[in-house]
């Protein structure tokens, strides 16, 4: 085809003729990242998630050309891939490391776009298909973990795919299926396996061809407020090579964290060193624990008893965090501010009152100040208080930054978030009573919030 | 709920039917049940109860019969017996056995001849009825009457005491004791019904024994009959936690008599010196006392494993490597092929003992090899085989390799633990250092050969092992310097890529 009127020569004029690339081309050369008066940073993570996908399914691939599934095989292909292989433990190192970054990655997008309000519409499938990627990455964490075959990963498993059972009516069912009979075996490796490197890879390759395809249908959201961006940026070759210097750098940070750190941190959750191989036979280890980005619900399960309202504890915690998830897939929806373009500080509250909400449940979970017999009770007040403390420190924080710089004036979640954990931390109520009642004082004060604003606007209206 | 009501009902109807099955509580026997003291409380309590309500038919019938019979009639007297809380096989032993029945009834019996579950304090420990109810002998349903005589079915007040029992001075001369026990003890196929393992010649063994001797032929009342070991009543067999034979209390068992100034006072060794009573304290600080006493290490030693039981007696000279032999059966080997084995006899010096003590076993350590102030080679050589400096030399020669072999386990192991943090593959380090760590074990039994040829044997590949780790070290040392290079490299070729990215931008936009 022509650029203006005539036909193009080269390689360029090639495959025009043959497949019509100049549309595309001049979309993509007219294509803008929107500036506003935030920083352009929160743009760029989706961009370095992709990366750590990429570096996924590349050291996967490599990965795979030595693993063998199989209760005889796996550990000891795995063993051999890191000892014997050269460059296998970098492989390894880089693949561990990689998931985790594109954990926090991911995350960190996922609240940036919550707090820019970049779900509204039209972008309301944008956020359900990124939400989707979010269950699914955790989906190749969970599978992933399993696939070394060590005794961490085994046991991990077993208490992870546990929890299933507590789903109503069909839960043993699930669990079944989920390890392929009634206990973890090798024929759960091979499920997992199945889904690590094949089921998840294609959906998610699926969703992320949809989210981007969403995105340059749509282009990125433009700030809050504004429906076209005054101001952009070109996408070529000014958004793009920003991008490459970001991912240059995460390359270079990646590669540090695996040469020098090649068994992770050290962080209990973010550690991978392949130490014994799994014995189904063995009893479970005291004090196992999952990945760091489950420490959360690990967490939340254990401050839950036995029984509650008839129900089983683990039930009945299902059953909030899945209401809470629900919650979160369903704000776009929600947040009616927001769909008329306007500020809509209570839902960024909301997603502050998360963050408290998960910060608070991660660091109980790491057992921070907790005694020399970590699980006694003094111990776990201890634990309770000190977490407690850092919880409300970084509480305060935000809400000094969100009330000095960013003007903000809703804080019922952020605040009913911290006084749960003060009133469970400090005063030392049962953490379901101090959840309670800083749920029932948030729901009154958003009630009488959401009252006093139709009082307003209704007598706007009368005068109007 | 619908599956519940029938559920509910079936089990109703069998607790029901299971109620009415159970014959009804005899008259005395249930006014004993409920009895209450003067405060108005239940003398007999829930716990008792429960027991009560859980024996068989047999059992309870027993229990009634002793009431019926007038040998049970007052609530604590019954009390006392469930309290006991026994097996049905036991308790049977005990409701037909009236030598029990009436030496627990407090309203028949004066202190002295009362058995109760807490005998006042100061009265004669005998008296303790947990203690006969525990006792081996009456688990085997042998009661009071196999060793007091009497008819245990007759409620007629008769004592026959048998007739090995002395009639007069039974405490004065306890000679008797032993062949009272030795009617059963002694008797193979008596005891072949009970258990045919136990030895029967405990006896004879007693008699040949220094303790024997003192007992049937001095008459010296110090002197330990069986009682004296093996308590009264409450006797338990050695692998019960509370016997007084029992691996862990043997010591204390001992004790009581060794450790006692007064009683071994004009005791003598076989050299002619006082009888010491710090042995038991020097074996609790010993490596064997500490592996028993304190690790629970049941294949420690403890008195009777070097000394004997029934046969007890001091470890002869010549026989010390043959007790430690028992255990420590390579190192008794090599001394004993050793041209230490014949000096040692020419000096007369206890073997083993002569370097590593006997109650009071220490950790051995490598300086003890050594030219330095903690060796016993050069202190022994310098005063005995002066003119042999060859054997000073040797024992100095085992003392550098062992201590080289050991350091570079130490030097090493640590370096493998660094690696590994690292990252790096450390499985051939380890595998090197367990050999090195074997070797290092036999290395240090065979200076028992005191032969440099024989150590040699085992040391020359300890030595190897120390090459070939410090290679395999120096190796993956090398191969962590090669992966910082790489990383460098790499980084380098980034930071250069960035900074192409960083200008091509800047001159896009300016």
């Amino acid at each position: 085809m022509s650029d203006h009127g005539h036909e193009r020569s080269g390689l360029r004029g090639w495959l025009d003729r043959r497949y019509q690339i100049t549309p595309l081309i001049e979309f993509l050369r007219h294509k803008e990242v929107p500036k506003g008066p935030h920083s352009m940073v929160w743009y760029y993570l989706g961009g370095t998630t992709t990366f750590f996908f990429m570096v996924q399914v590349l050291t996967g691939v490599l990965l795979l050309m030595y693993y063998q599934p199989g209760e005889a095989t796996a550990y000891e292909s795995m063993r051999y891939l890191t000892t014997k292989v050269p460059f296998g433990w970098l492989m390894r190192s880089i693949h561990c490391w990689s998931a985790h970054l594109m954990i926090i990655s991911l995350v960190a997008h996922m609240f940036s776009t919550m707090m820019l309000k970049a779900y509204r519409p039209p972008r309301e499938l944008t956020w359900v298909t990124g939400y989707i990627m979010f269950a699914l990455t955790l989906g190749f964490g969970f599978s992933g973990y399993l696939l070394p075959w060590n005794k961490l990963a085994f046991f991990a498993t077993s208490v992870g795919t546990d929890l299933v059972k507590s789903v109503p009516v069909a839960g043993d069912w699930l669990l079944h299926v989920l390890r392929g009979g009634p206990d973890v075996t090798a024929n759960t490796l091979y499920r997992f396996f199945a889904l690590h490197v094949v089921i998840l890879p294609l959906l998610f390759v699926g969703l992320i061809a949809i989210h981007l395809l969403f995105v340059q249908r749509q282009g990125m959201a433009p700030p809050l407020g504004q429906k076209v961006a005054p101001r952009g940026m070109k996408f070529f070759p000014s958004f793009a090579l920003r991008d490459l210097l970001l991912w240059l750098f995460c390359l270079m940070i990646l590669l540090v964290l695996s040469v020098f750190l090649p068994y992770g941190p050290g962080i209990p959750g973010m550690e991978w060193e392949l130490g014994e191989k799994a014995d189904p036979f063995e009893p479970a280890f005291p004090g196992i624990k999952p990945e760091w980005y489950f420490l959360w619900e690990y967490q939340l399960l254990k401050e839950f008893p036995p029984h509650l309202f008839g129900l089983e504890g683990p039930q009945v915690c299902l059953l909030v965090v899945t209401l809470l998830l629900a919650v979160w897939a369903i704000i776009p929806w929600l947040d009616r501010q927001a769909a008329r373009n306007e500020p809509s500080s209570g839902f960024s509250d909301f997603g502050w009152g998360a963050i408290v909400f998960l910060t608070f449940l991660t660091l109980k979970a790491w057992d921070i100040g907790g005694l020399e017999s970590v699980d006694s009770p003094a111990s776990l007040k201890v634990i309770a208080r000190t977490c407690a403390w850092w919880t409300l420190g970084l509480g305060v924080i935000v809400i000094i930054v969100r009330f000095v710089f960013y003007l903000d004036r809703w804080f019922i979640f952020t605040g009913a978030a911290l006084l749960h954990v003060a009133l469970h931390g400090l005063v030392g109520l049962s953490y379901l009573t101090a959840g309670a009642i800083a749920a029932s004082l948030a729901a009154a004060a958003v009630g009488i919030r959401i009252l006093s604003a139709r009082k307003t606007r209704a007598s706007l209206g009368g005068v109007v | 709920m619908k599956r519940l009501l029938p559920c509910t009902l079936i089990c109703s109807l069998a607790l029901a039917v299971s109620a009415a099955d159970k014959p009804p509580i005899p008259e005395k026997l249930a006014a004993l049940l409920t009895a209450t003291n003067d405060t108005g409380q239940p003398v007999i309590t829930g716990e008792q109860r429960t027991y009560f309500d859980g024996l068989n038919d047999h059992i309870t019938a027993l229990l009634s019969n002793a009431t019926e019979t007038e040998i049970i009639t007052r609530a604590d007297h019954l009390a006392s017996i469930l309290a006991l809380g026994l097996r049905p096989q036991k308790m049977e032993v005990l409701l037909q056995d009236n030598c029990v029945l009436c030496h627990t009834d407090p309203e028949v019996q004066k202190p002295e001849t009362l058995f109760s579950l807490s005998p006042p304090t100061g009265s004669n420990s005998h008296l303790n009825l947990r203690h006969v109810v525990d006792d081996v002998h009456f688990a085997r349903g042998l009661s009071c009457s196999g060793c007091h005589g009497g008819d245990p079915a007759s409620d007629k007040l008769e004592h026959t005491h048998v007739k090995e029992w002395p009639a007069t001075g039974r405490y004065k001369n306890r000679a008797w004791v032993l062949s009272f026990c030795a009617r059963c003890h002694s008797d193979p196929v008596f005891m072949n019904r009970f258990n045919p393992a136990l030895p029967t010649d405990q006896l004879a063994k007693y008699k040949d024994s220094p303790h024997g001797k003192l007992l049937i032929e001095t008459k010296d009342p110090r002197a330990p009959d069986c009682l004296s070991c093996h308590g009264v009543h409450g006797i338990r067999t050695a692998k019960n936690p509370l016997s007084t034979v029992n691996p862990k209390r043997v010591h204390e068992t001992c004790a009581a008599c060794h450790a006692n100034p007064s009683t071994m006072a004009g005791f003598k060794t076989p050299d002619g010196s006082p009888m010491p009573t710090n042995q038991v304290a020097e074996y609790r600080a010993s490596v064997h006392g500490r592996a028993l006493l304190e690790r629970g290490d049941l294949g420690a030693p403890t008195c009777n494993k070097c000394h004997g039981n029934h046969a007890a007696m001091p470890v002869g000279l010549s026989s010390v490597s043959q007790s430690c032999s028992l255990c420590h059966a390579a190192n008794a080997s090599l001394f004993d092929g050793s041209k230490h084995k014949i000096a040692f006899e020419e000096h007369k010096w206890p073997q083993c003992a002569k370097c590593h003590g006997n109650h009071g076993i220490g950790k051995t350590h490598d300086a003890m090899l050594s030219g330095g102030p903690r060796s016993l080679c050069v202190e022994c050589h310098q005063q005995y085989a002066k003119d042999n400096p060859a054997c000073t030399a040797t024992a100095e020669y085992f003392y550098a390799s062992i201590t080289h072999m050991n350091e570079g386990w130490n030097r090493f192991g640590a370096a493998a633990e660094h690696l590994a943090i690292r990252g790096l593959d450390v499985e051939p380090i380890h595998d090197k250092l367990n050999e090195l760590a074997d070797t290092v074990k036999q290395a240090r039994s065979h200076i028992h050969s005191f032969s440099k040829n024989s150590f040699d044997q085992v040391a020359a590949p300890g030595n190897k092992a120390v090459q070939e780790i410090s290679a395999l070290v120096d190796n993956a040392n090398s191969e962590y310097r090669f992966r910082q290079l790489g990383l460098a490299g790499s980084i380098v070729l980034i930071a250069l890529l960035m900074t192409a990215v960083y200008f091509k931008l800047r001159r896009l936009e300016r």
